[in-house]
């Protein structure tokens, strides 16, 4: 029976640790490789939290702390050490290092850690660890009961009810408009970063969550087996316990608790079957042939199945409840008058789809404050200059953009036109000149700083969420989720709800008057390239913006789409926000803005409507000439 | 044949070329040619489709429909490796020298086909067209500036002294007395030795100047066909440039 | 510094030269297999591990471990080239993410390297090998296998410079690793010069095994993992991909290793630390390395 509490021991523990390392790796994006390290010091923490001095036993162990703390303090401790431990690690993790050279990174440092834990004696006893770690609650109870059957029965439930809370946790934080913006970070972090996303923020807090979680995981291990060394913890683990998160399904949290049943304890048991039934073998034959499973189990998997037995489930929205059903069950958040306005479903493309799309149903209060200036101006770039070591893609552009108006930016190859809209937006810093917004002068401002006082951009390449559908990829963009930080999401969904819902109403707004309701469920990256378009300029509206500077957004459109888009841009512009689009396309220019500016050569050669510049002879030159 | 052209004379044909970067395809249904000692120019305003015809021409890109042909040769698809040997060479417009090589070194990567004795007089007849390279073989390309690394780009295909020149692009970036240079001398003097030339450009006017003949693509398709003397006078062309046909009112794909 | 403390530095420095001899040849095949294929290979000590057994297996039956070395480096590349071929291109192909890939690698780290020890057990050997005489050179003391290990490394890193400066192939290499669509465009068989790449720096692998466990002693299957913490040291520090780099750290981190085991107040133990804080320091600082990307 010893062997079933150990099983479930074990079974626990793998599980939590496999939990904390599915929401840092398969929800946030984030790969540690040094994830036993933080297992690691949990475990040595609240083992010198409940140990008794080094002095005591005969003083065979050196070892700092010897607190002799009663549990829980020492578990507690154990997941505090762990969150701890993550901080100086962000270094490797927040900054723009490609993703394979920080994972050595940290692979690196595990092995460091365990070096230096086996030779500095002082800190936990080195080589031989730390033994005789009294199990929780071992004061109250003298030591021979703490082997008892029923004891050790208290303690496998205790270690699979802290699983459980762990998985309710972490499932909390996933399902959370928080856990929809790491997986977001985790598609595309640079798009994160423009909706304004602190990705440093988001992944130090995902490596401190894992970090607590694998501490935890170390704590209640140690508890349990009494000794804690280096040999425990080498680099290895980690891959152990990737494989499992892999095998299992990484994103999906009952996949790592599949994956830590599988991998650590099912290896485990079929070890001890074998050589129960096999005597004879040499001793150190099945543990080798254990690793090179392991290493086939990764590729093979990799290869064949890399989402895992339980892949990350997409995350359905069902469609609103009809009116009748609104009526009755008053779902929160949401107006009756207004759902009465809202009966026949716009028809995609007119105006009043365009407006009701335009007249947001504005978020209870955004989280950022919005300036607002006066003035017919609402954007101004004075003489702003780009230089890209030595080539000046922009040289001294003084342009003004009046409100409510549908702005066209063209010019042939290489005139600035995108270079400028950049800077516009933040996503590059000016070399020389101003620009200001509203009346302030934002040359300063990063990019996702003026995203937030609603100044947004999009971007001419893919920058969906292709692992996320089409209503996640709108969400993304709320400025103003209560659900949408680490600590909005740990306080449960009553919390967020009635934002999430406003959003998701205005997302589905969106979605109607661009016709795309049927792909609402649709992962994003299996939309057509004219589709995508479409999410990309719906998840810009998303976010209310004032003011929305457009890169080629019909792009690789198909005309009749181009058409509705333009339709829903001017129905945007007549209910107050300005736009400014730089587009290739010179007929949609035609049909749709005005005025237009001209570029050539990095600087603005004139401004006007289409029919008037093409009359210029400049304008045309420009053109020809390139 | 002089020593200078091609060491066998070819013409490009592309056929109803449909090409494209993964479902929806970019450029549709583009037949071009190209004849031993003409220029051939593709304008078109951006978006158009140019680049990626070069790119499906040379291998880069797969061609889903349509036939690219070298004189008699089936050469659809081939890889850019074989296209090369095929005698087809290409200057894309970036990344279009081995920046940590030497100049030296980026021509001998041009001549990687021939035999080595036959370098040192490539690379002298090379360097007799671009004598400005001559004075740094040892500097490696990424320290040239952008003309310089323009004139070392086509000095490596130059090494091949290939049939079929496709240049993408050649000007871009370039300033006016150097882009002008390069049109008026260097292209011109490709063609005037026996090879085909395929040019891709922005600056419509000023590569209509060397051009025998002209295409003019428009939202991935061929839109107009002529000689420069036809097209710089017909209003359609500078329409097609500034907002494609506007009595059809649609706006293009 | 006094007497005693000058002969430890000095006898430092000469151990550093041969842990900077035996690393460039390593660090050399790493960083030039990241240069042409971009994959982070980290089974790259793992191939090194059996290499050291095949000749420690050819040394068994009775031949000369010169000999065996020879032939570690033809299982290395063997083993090497068969592991771009079916492993990592193909994933490469279906357009795997690069961490992907790192993650790839430790799995083939752990098939190869633990299926040596399924095969070999636990045990220690060494090879049945002379040490050869000792000669002193200004303070330093050093055996003739130790030397030779220095004079090949040093032929290699020349064979090295050679092959990249004035060989076609090696400028082929060179071509393929700075601009891989370029090179085909100049007629270049790119899949056929990476193959060979494989194939040469899978010799300097199992050249690296070899000379790794003739200098080290007695080895066992994991010998060699904390010596790929120094590979990456020595290949980071110098630029990933950059060949004169490779060399360079190498010379570096070999010697600060060495040279911190025999400072007094440093314990022997903690000289891989000094590889560890360079590798993480260049992480955090300058990740291009100090000579700069690829050769």
């Amino acid at each position: 029976m010893y062997y079933l509490i150990t099983l479930l021991v074990y079974g626990a523990v793998d599980a939590i640790a496999c939990l904390g390392l599915s929401q840092q790796f398969g929800v946030a994006g984030v790969t540690n490789f040094g994830f036993i390290i933080f297992q690691a010091v949990g475990a040595y923490v609240a083992a010198v939290l409940a140990l008794p001095p080094d002095t005591a036993n005969g003083g065979f162990q050196i070892y700092v702390g010897g607190l002799n703390l009663p549990f829980p303090v020492p578990w507690i401790g154990a997941a505090v050490a762990g969150a701890l431990l993550a901080l100086p690690f962000t270094f490797l993790v927040g900054r723009r290092l490609r993703g394979d050279f920080a994972a050595v990174g940290l692979l690196v440092t595990a092995v460091l850690l365990n070096l230096l834990a086996t030779n500095y004696r002082q800190l936990f006893n080195g080589d031989a660890g730390v033994s005789l770690v009294p199990a929780p609650l071992a004061a109250q109870r003298s030591m021979f009961v703490t082997t008892s059957n029923a004891y050790q029965y208290e303690f496998a439930a205790g270690a699979i009810l802290l699983a459980a809370v762990v998985y309710l946790f972490v499932r909390r934080i996933t399902e959370s408009p928080y856990g929809r913006t790491l997986r977001a970070m985790r598609d595309n972090d640079k798009v994160a970063d423009s909706l304004g996303k602190n990705l440093l923020s988001l992944r130090t807090g995902a490596m401190v969550v894992g970090g607590a979680i694998a501490g935890l995981s170390g704590g209640i291990l140690v508890s349990f087996i009494g000794v804690w060394s280096p040999a425990a913890w080498s680099y290895a683990e980690t891959i152990v316990l990737f494989t499992a998160v892999i095998i299992g399904g990484a994103g999906n949290h009952r996949g790592a608790v599949l994956g830590a049943i599988l991998v650590p304890v099912g290896f485990e048991e079929i070890t001890r079957f074998i050589t129960n039934n096999n005597p004879s073998l040499p001793p150190n034959l099945l543990p080798s042939l254990q690793w090179v499973a392991i290493g086939l189990l990764i590729v093979v998997f990799l290869w064949a199945r890399p989402q895992g037995v339980l892949p990350e489930r997409k995350r359905v929205i069902p469609p609103p409840p009809t009116l009748a059903q609104r009526m009755l069950h008053r779902v929160p958040g949401q107006d009756v008058s207004r759902v009465r306005q809202r009966t026949k479903p716009p028809a995609p493309g007119s105006a009043a789809a365009a407006s009701e799309a335009g007249s947001p149903v504005r978020s209870r209060r955004s989280r950022y404050p919005r300036p607002t200036g006066d003035g017919p101006e609402i954007l101004q770039a004075i003489g702003v200059s780009k230089d890209f070591g030595g080539v000046h893609a922009v040289s001294g552009v003084s342009i003004s953009v009046r409100r409510g108006t549908l702005t066209g930016l063209i010019g042939p190859n290489g005139a600035g036109k995108s270079t400028l809209l950049s800077l516009l937006a933040g996503t590059e810093k000016v070399s020389a000149g101003k620009i200001i917004y509203q009346g302030r002068d934002i040359t300063a401002l990063p990019a996702y700083r003026r995203a937030r006082t609603g100044l947004v951009r999009t971007f001419q390449l893919a920058s969906e969420f292709k692992r996320l559908t089409v209503l996640e990829n709108l969400l993304t963009a709320d400025p103003a989720n209560r659900g949408d930080s680490f600590l909005g999401a740990a306080a449960g969904r009553r919390y967020w709800l009635a934002d999430e819902a406003r959003a998701v109403d205005r997302a589905r707004a969106l979605i109607d008057s661009f016709g795309l309701t049927a792909n609402a469920n649709d992962y994003a990256g299996d939309l057509s390239g004219g589709q995508r378009r479409l999410v990309e300029i719906m998840r810009a509206l998303m976010s209310e913006p004032d003011m929305l500077l457009l890169d080629e957004p019909m792009a690789g459109v198909h005309p009749e789409l181009a058409r509705k888009i333009g339709d829903a841009l001017r129905g945007l512009c007549q209910d107050g926000m300005t736009i400014l689009m730089v587009e290739h396309e010179l007929a949609i220019m035609d049909e749709f803005c005005e005025p237009v500016i001209v570029m050539a050569d990095g600087g603005v050669l004139a401004e006007g409507t289409m029919t008037e510049l093409r009359d210029r002879t400049e304008v045309v030159e420009a053109y020809l000439v390139g | 044949m002089s020593a200078e052209g091609p060491e066998r004379q070819a013409a490009l044909y592309a056929d109803g070329v449909t090409a494209g970067y993964g479902a929806d395809p970019v450029i549709r249904g583009v037949s071009v040619r190209a004849e031993p000692g003409e220029v051939v120019s593709v304008v078109g305003p951006n978006g158009s489709g140019k680049s990626t015809l070069l790119k499906a021409l040379i291998g880069v890109l797969r061609v889903s429909a349509g036939q690219v042909r070298v004189g008699d040769r089936d050469v659809t698809n081939l890889a850019p490796e074989e296209m090369a040997r095929a005698g087809v060479g290409y200057v894309p417009q970036v990344d279009d020298v081995f920046a940590p090589l030497t100049v030296r070194e980026n021509l001998e990567m041009g001549g990687y086909l021939l035999h080595h004795r036959q370098l040192p007089e490539r690379i002298e007849h090379v360097l007799a067209v671009f004598p400005r390279l001559g004075t740094m073989l040892r500097r490696p390309a990424g320290k040239l500036s952008g003309g310089e690394r323009k004139m070392l780009a086509m000095g490596r295909v130059l090494m091949l002294r290939p049939a079929v020149f496709l240049l993408d692009e050649p000007t871009a970036n370039l300033a006016p007395a150097i882009a002008r240079s390069i049109l008026d001398e260097q292209v011109k003097r490709l063609a005037e030795h026996g090879a085909a030339v395929l040019i891709v450009e922005q600056r419509a006017r000023a590569v209509l100047a060397v051009s025998d003949r002209t295409y003019v693509l428009g939202g991935g398709e061929l839109r107009m066909e002529g000689t420069p003397a036809e097209l710089a006078n017909s209003p359609a062309f500078v329409l097609s440039f500034l907002g494609g046909h506007r009595d059809q009112a649609r706006p293009g794909g | 510094m006094r007497g005693k403390d000058m002969s430890l530095f000095v006898a430092s420095v000469g151990f550093g030269l041969i842990t900077s001899a035996v690393l460039a040849i390593a660090a050399l095949g790493f960083t030039l297999q990241f240069a042409v294929t971009d994959v982070l290979n980290l089974a790259f000590a793992a191939v090194m591990t059996l290499a050291g057994f095949v000749a420690y297996w050819v040394n068994n039956a009775g031949l000369s471990v010169w000999l065996g070395l020879v032939v570690s480096m033809a299982v290395g590349s063997l083993v090497s080239v068969l592991l771009n071929y079916f492993v990592y291109s193909p994933f490469q192909r279906r357009g795997s993410a690069p961490i992907t890939l790192v993650i790839v690698s430790l799995g083939m780290a752990l098939i190869i390297e633990f299926g040596v020890a399924a095969i070999v057990g636990g045990v220690n050997v060494s090879y049945a090998m002379s040490q050869g005489s000792t000669l002193r050179l200004g303070g330093m003391t050093l055996t003739t296998v130790q030397l030779t290990i220095i004079a090949i490394s040093l032929v290699v890193m020349a064979g090295v410079h050679a092959l990249l400066r004035y060989t076609k192939l090696g400028k082929a290499m060179r071509a393929t690793a700075a601009n891989r669509t370029l090179a085909r465009n100049c007629g270049i068989r790119a899949s056929r010069v990476i193959a060979v790449t494989w194939a040469l720096t899978g010799a300097l692998c199992g050249l690296a095994g070899t000379v790794f466990a003739i200098d080290i002693g007695s080895f066992d299957p994991f010998s060699t993992d904390l010596f790929l913490i120094l590979i990456l040291a020595a290949v980071f520090l110098g630029g990933p991909g950059n060949a004169y780099g490779a060399m360079l750290g190498a010379l570096v981190i070999g010697l600060a290793t060495e040279i911190s085991a025999g400072l007094p107040f440093i314990q022997a133990d903690y000289k891989y630390v000094v590889a560890f804080v360079a590798l993480l320091a260049m992480l955090a600082v300058r990740p291009t390395g100090l000579l700069g990307a690829r050769t």
